[in-house]
């Protein structure tokens, strides 16, 4: 293996890795810390009268009905969202790899909702699927589907699970399509030879090859779920009705800037982030073992 | 030479601005009105930043209410507050609490600004003073009324709307069988506010303990317990027969109403500005409605926001704040805000002059809010409401009354579920407070 010189002494590599490590004691390292008192604590909002409440915050939470249903719709949440948002990106992203023609305009088309602020995203979604106005939800009520995300549990947290998907599916489809295009050309022409059809080839040489792809935008995606939806939650529903929609991260939101409970807030965020840490763990060491990272 | 003389009158112009500058002194106003409230607001301090040559009032929009409050305690901890922060009524005993503030009558006393606290309309003085000594100053006070579309009830062969909850059910029902409108009423954003607590004003019944609240921390709800149990299955009966809708999120109640779709709407009374640039309709709008066994309606009670001072400034900062407070208390500036937004009159005197000039002649709904919070004598069930962490139980309460929306629980059960989660955050706010010496 070739071996970088940085010339003498620890000065320079030490100097190029600062800036890297800068950003992540001040955005990351000490709001940690923070957090990690803060949940350990009750404290008023202004900080005037802070007391130890050793692991209250924790129990608490653990004992609340309302963080067991937060739990339960997030995991909903994110499995769903992650599931189709692969999925839709997969079948697009065979689609485009096979039409020929009009490919770049087709691919610059789906591309479009990542450049959409998640805010935006989401109020888009609410207002098409709006009972009340909404030309989708007057689609669904002339086919007899009693539609409507403000009453119905169910309902609300499909459309957020909608809209956060097809928020993210650009994203996956792109890393999809290079991974496309990286399967060697040879191997699908043999394989035309040998009389196989798009569909075959896709799922029996450019499947198996997208393997490290899907596996990396399956951490990704479950990663988005639990962290990046938020705007999206806050811009649908808010969190119902009655909790429906109500995801951890949403509920850390709600408890901390609206509630101004901070303890709590800070344990939530805490658990948060300690079953992200988990789950991705989780799905290294079952799903990596599946997954082929030879060409 | 020709640069010398530019440098020298650049030199000039740089020494001077500052000290021109530092003449007057500056403090800062957060605050949460947007759209057009925030250009009357800004009118304000415009007016009080004309009106002298000592002080200048920089007026910063941060957001709505929570984001301000959120702002304010940020800024506060890392000691670098604003001079003066409005913040909503559901904040009150944070604030209170907080040992973060000045209270503003000790403010103005000290600074020798005759204000008289007396006249302040009563549910609005009672709300904002603690031992009867105002802690913030009233600035945007509203109350819930209720619109509706005069055509609509014309066509059914109403005059208005009824002034009981009964009556006014067999009129939107009428409405809906004669298709004069499809949609009744439209569930109010706000809806924990305007029909169940002002519901609970209105009709007499106790909220919670201890005055709902007023008397100490040590306070419970107990809705659960009263006619805000009969109200939220009336609710839920209208939404299943399709007599209200819910606007859900990305889009308002408001709207629905002013494009003439849903027939009645609750809302504050500081909705005026809105409703008059944006209805097609034919509006207008009268009080809240009462129940039918109830002789005498009692008054509503107040919302919106008030204006604190926070501790930590210099005394010329102090002398600032308390010329601008004097200003936004005048009857006169009073008058205009109240015209100009739908709030009410924060004074006696105010409201007297408004009514003198002839102001309700012209615009008879702006008066409804005054008479429905001046309305019959304030009891402990009508005074307002002063709950710990009230945001908070708030929330709690609006999660079980969705959950009986979406046909998950009974009306009993979830009041029931509310007061209990609500008396659970209550017992918090009460442990964290023990003990602070509220002198």
């Amino acid at each position: 293996m070739k071996r970088a010189n940085f010339g003498e002494g620890p000065g320079l590599p030490t100097l190029l890795l600062l800036p890297q490590f800068l950003i992540l004691l001040f955005f990351f390292f000490i709001p940690s810390l923070r957090a990690l008192t803060q949940s350990v604590l009750l404290s008023d909002p202004f900080g005037t009268t802070v007391q130890f409440v050793w692991l209250d915050n924790f129990t608490e939470l653990f004992a609340s009905g309302e963080y067991r249903q937060s739990m339960w719709v997030t995991f909903q949440f994110t499995v769903g969202q992650n599931a189709l948002t692969l999925l839709v990106a997969l079948v697009l992203a065979f689609a485009t790899d096979h039409i020929i023609r009009g490919r770049s305009v087709y691919r610059t088309i789906i591309l479009l909702p990542y450049a959409i602020a998640p805010a935006i995203a989401g109020i888009l979604w609410a207002f098409l699927f709006n009972p009340a106005v909404g030309p989708l939800a007057q689609i669904l009520h002339g086919l007899g589907i009693a539609w409507d995300p403000n009453l119905n549990p169910n309902h609300a947290l499909l459309l957020v699970t909608l809209a956060a998907s097809w928020k993210h599916i650009c994203y996956d489809y792109i890393f999809l399509v290079v991974g496309l295009l990286a399967v060697p050309v040879s191997l699908m022409e043999a394989a035309a030879v040998d009389g196989a059809g798009p569909i075959r080839r896709f799922v029996s040489i450019g499947l198996p090859m997208l393997g490290p792809t899907v596996f990396f935008l399956a951490v990704m995606n479950f990663i988005y779920g639990f962290f990046e939806t938020f705007a999206i939650i806050d811009a649908v529903t808010k969190g119902g009705p009655a909790g429906a929609t109500n995801i951890l991260v949403y509920k850390v939101y709600v408890d901390g800037f609206v509630n101004l409970n901070l303890g709590s807030s800070a344990a939530q965020s805490v658990l948060l982030m300690s079953f992200a840490l988990l789950c991705t763990l989780l799905q290294f060491r079952y799903f990596d073992r599946k997954v082929n990272y030879g060409v | 030479m020709k640069r010398a003389t530019f440098m020298a009158v650049l030199f000039t112009v740089l020494a001077l601005a500052p000290s021109a500058k530092a003449a007057r002194i500056e403090v800062q106003w957060w605050h949460a009105m947007s759209g057009v409230l925030g250009d009357r607001l800004n009118e304000v301090v415009d007016k009080f930043n004309k009106s002298q040559d000592k002080y200048t009032v920089v007026a910063v929009a941060k957001g709505n209410y929570d984001e301000v409050t959120n702002g304010v305690i940020a800024a506060y901890r890392a000691k670098r507050p604003p001079e003066m922060v409005q913040i909503a009524e559901r904040g009150y005993m944070t604030m209170l609490l907080s040992e973060a503030v000045v209270p503003v009558q000790d403010l103005l006393e000290k600074q020798g600004y005759k204000i008289d606290f007396a006249d302040f309309i009563k549910p609005v003085a009672s709300f904002w003073s603690y031992k009867g000594r105002m802690s913030a100053l009233p600035f945007n006070s509203s109350t819930p009324i209720f619109w509706y579309n005069k055509d609509h009830f014309q066509k059914a062969g109403f005059d208005k709307p009824a002034d009981t909850w009964q009556e006014l059910e067999k009129q939107l029902y009428a409405i809906k069988a004669k298709g004069i409108s499809e949609c009744g009423t439209v569930l109010p954003g706000d809806f924990y506010w305007s029909l169940l607590e002002n519901y609970s004003a209105i009709n007499n019944q106790p909220y919670g303990t201890l005055a709902n609240g007023f008397d100490g921390l040590g306070t419970e709800f107990v809705y659960n317990r009263t006619k805000v149990v009969s109200q939220v299955a009336r609710l839920k009966k209208w939404l299943d027969d399709g007599i209200m809708q819910i606007a859900g999120q990305g889009f308002s109640p408001e709207q629905l109403f002013t494009s003439g779709r849903c027939s009645t709407f609750v809302n504050s009374t500081a909705s005026h500005g809105n409703i008059e640039r944006n209805a097609t309709i034919n509006w207008s709008a009268t009080f809240l409605p009462h129940e039918s066994d109830i002789d005498r309606p009692l008054n509503s009670t107040i919302g919106g926001g008030a204006i604190w001072v926070l501790k930590g400034h210099t005394p010329e900062r102090y002398e600032a704040v308390a010329a601008f407070l004097n200003f936004v208390a005048q009857p006169e500036t009073q008058v205009w805000w109240h015209g100009a937004t739908g709030y009410v009159p924060a004074t006696n005197r105010a409201y007297e002059l408004a009514r003198e000039r002839g102001y309700y002649k012209d615009h008879p709904t702006r008066e409804i809010a005054v008479l429905q919070l001046s309305r019959g004598t304030p009891n402990e069930n009508s005074r307002g409401f002063r709950f710990g962490n009230f945001v908070q139980t708030m929330l709690a309460q609006r999660q079980e009354v969705e959950a009986v929306f979406s046909g998950q629980k009974q009306p009993q059960q979830a009041m029931d579920d509310a007061v209990k989660r609500g008396n659970e955050i209550l017992r918090q706010f009460e442990k964290l407070n023990a003990g602070k010496n509220l002198e």
